[in-house]
């Protein structure tokens, strides 16, 4: 079996107006895993369990093989780059470079030329003032800061917020090259479908504190799909409902069955062997699956 | 590296299957010769925006085909291609885009002369055009 780099167990955190899980979720070693979900979804709350910095209510974490919330945290902290979804606005006034002084004593793995390199290749330059910077700026000196040290894991709370089409590019390109050695490990929140796409081997969706599931990229993308079916009578509809991995039929246009599935595989089979022609296929998106699975949610 | 493997996302053929039935057809058809280096795992999964998992399936399929070798630390590569292969698995690709357009011809529910006589048509026009 896989490696996990990240495990959840039955972690659940009550809040007046919020309440999280429970959650139970294993993230595998090596691979990038996308946590997609509306705002509000516990996304961020997750993150801040993981580290510590909240308690939950009930339930076991563990990262990297350690516990969470109980020792010493320092050793494997030290493995772990972080990047919250908002900037702290208590650094404004001091310079990038100061910044980065501050940080790199606590690594011992700060890799000072790697570091130049991410700030070269974001065009970033750390002697401005963090209050000073542009957003997106900010948003990559942070990124930079948070990879330089080499962390076997990478947490990256909507790291692209903020940032123009173009750094957008180098940051997948930079997060691909960080992965390249095999054994790392990024979990990230997103809700840029294309950003998702492009990066995750796995997405988890999550909604209203509750994980709705968590899928392989490409199988998701293979299982999910709209099918288009032309049916004679309104009775057929009946028949399509109870077809494996059939989700919704509607009618779409005269004579015209729109069919959402989620193992298209299994519903084309049953089809054919129902004797109903597929008069087309689609794949749907990330963000048409998470709507359906969030309805689905509701009435679970 | 560039490499001209296109998906469709809309095909009922998962994508695994997809990139290997392509990047077969590059190696055997010769525009990959024996001993080309491939992009790494991460970086072919970046390229086609496909998962590592299903990067790793293909290139292990193609492993135990004996048409790639992975040596430790270094890479994969392409293998050298036995001659009684390459007819095979030169027309596999072939096969897979007449498919393809036999469901295009489906979609629109065109009938079997229908799609024959486009067919036909289509080879006419090409050999007239070399010819």
């Amino acid at each position: 079996m896989e490696k996990v780099a990240i495990s959840l167990a039955g972690v659940e955190q009550h809040r007046a107006h919020f309440r999280l899980g429970p959650i139970d979720l294993d993230i595998p070693e090596g691979y990038v895993t996308a946590i997609i979900g509306p705002n509000g979804s516990g996304k961020s709350s997750t993150f801040r369990l993981l580290l510590d910095l909240s308690k939950p209510d009930a339930g076991q974490m563990s990262i990297l093989g350690h516990p969470v919330g109980q020792g010493d945290d320092r050793s494997w902290k030290r493995q772990i780059g972080y990047l919250q979804e908002e900037s702290d606005y208590l650094d404004n006034s001091i310079r990038g470079s100061e910044k980065a002084t501050f940080i790199r004593k606590w690594y011992a793995e700060w890799d000072v030329n790697l570091y130049q390199d991410l700030l070269r290749r974001f065009e970033v330059d750390d002697s401005i003032k963090l209050g000073k910077m542009s957003k997106g700026m900010r948003r990559k000196f942070e990124l930079a800061l948070v990879i330089a040290h080499k962390p076997k894991l990478l947490l990256l709370d909507e790291p692209s917020s903020g940032l123009d089409p173009i750094a957008w590019r180098s940051m997948i390109d930079i997060l691909h090259r960080y992965m390249e050695p095999g054994d790392r490990t990024i979990l990230m929140a997103s809700h840029i479908i294309d950003e998702v796409r492009r990066l995750a081997d796995y997405i988890v969706f999550m909604a209203r504190g509750q994980i709705l599931g968590k899928y392989e990229k490409d199988e998701l993308f293979e299982r999910w799909h709209v099918l288009y079916v032309p049916a004679a009578n309104d009775s057929d509809r009946g028949k399509l409902l109870t077809m494996p991995g059939v989700i919704e039929v509607e009618l779409a246009g005269v004579g015209m069955y729109r069919i959402v599935s989620e193992d298209a595989p299994q519903t084309e089979e049953a089809l054919q062997a129902a004797q109903f022609t597929i008069g087309s296929r689609q794949a749907m998106q990330l963000d048409e699956i998470l709507q359906v699975l969030m309805q689905r949610g509701v009435y679970a | 590296m560039w490499l001209p493997i296109h998906l469709n996302e809309n095909s009922a053929e998962p994508m695994y299957h997809q990139i290997e039935v392509q990047l077969r057809a590059l190696i055997v058809s010769g525009q990959l010769t024996e001993g080309t280096l491939l992009p790494s795992i991460r970086e072919m999964a970046q390229m086609l925006k496909c998962s590592v998992i299903t990067v790793r399936r293909v290139y292990q399929d193609l492993e135990t085909e004996g048409l790639l070798r992975t040596r430790q630390g270094t890479g994969t590569f392409v293998a050298s291609v036995q001659e009684e292969d390459l007819g095979r698995q030169r027309t596999a690709s072939v096969i897979e885009a007449v498919e393809a357009a036999v469901e295009a011809g489906m979609r629109v529910q065109l009938t079997r002369q229908e799609m024959e006589h486009i067919m036909t048509r289509v080879l006419d026009d090409r050999w007239k055009e070399n010819g």
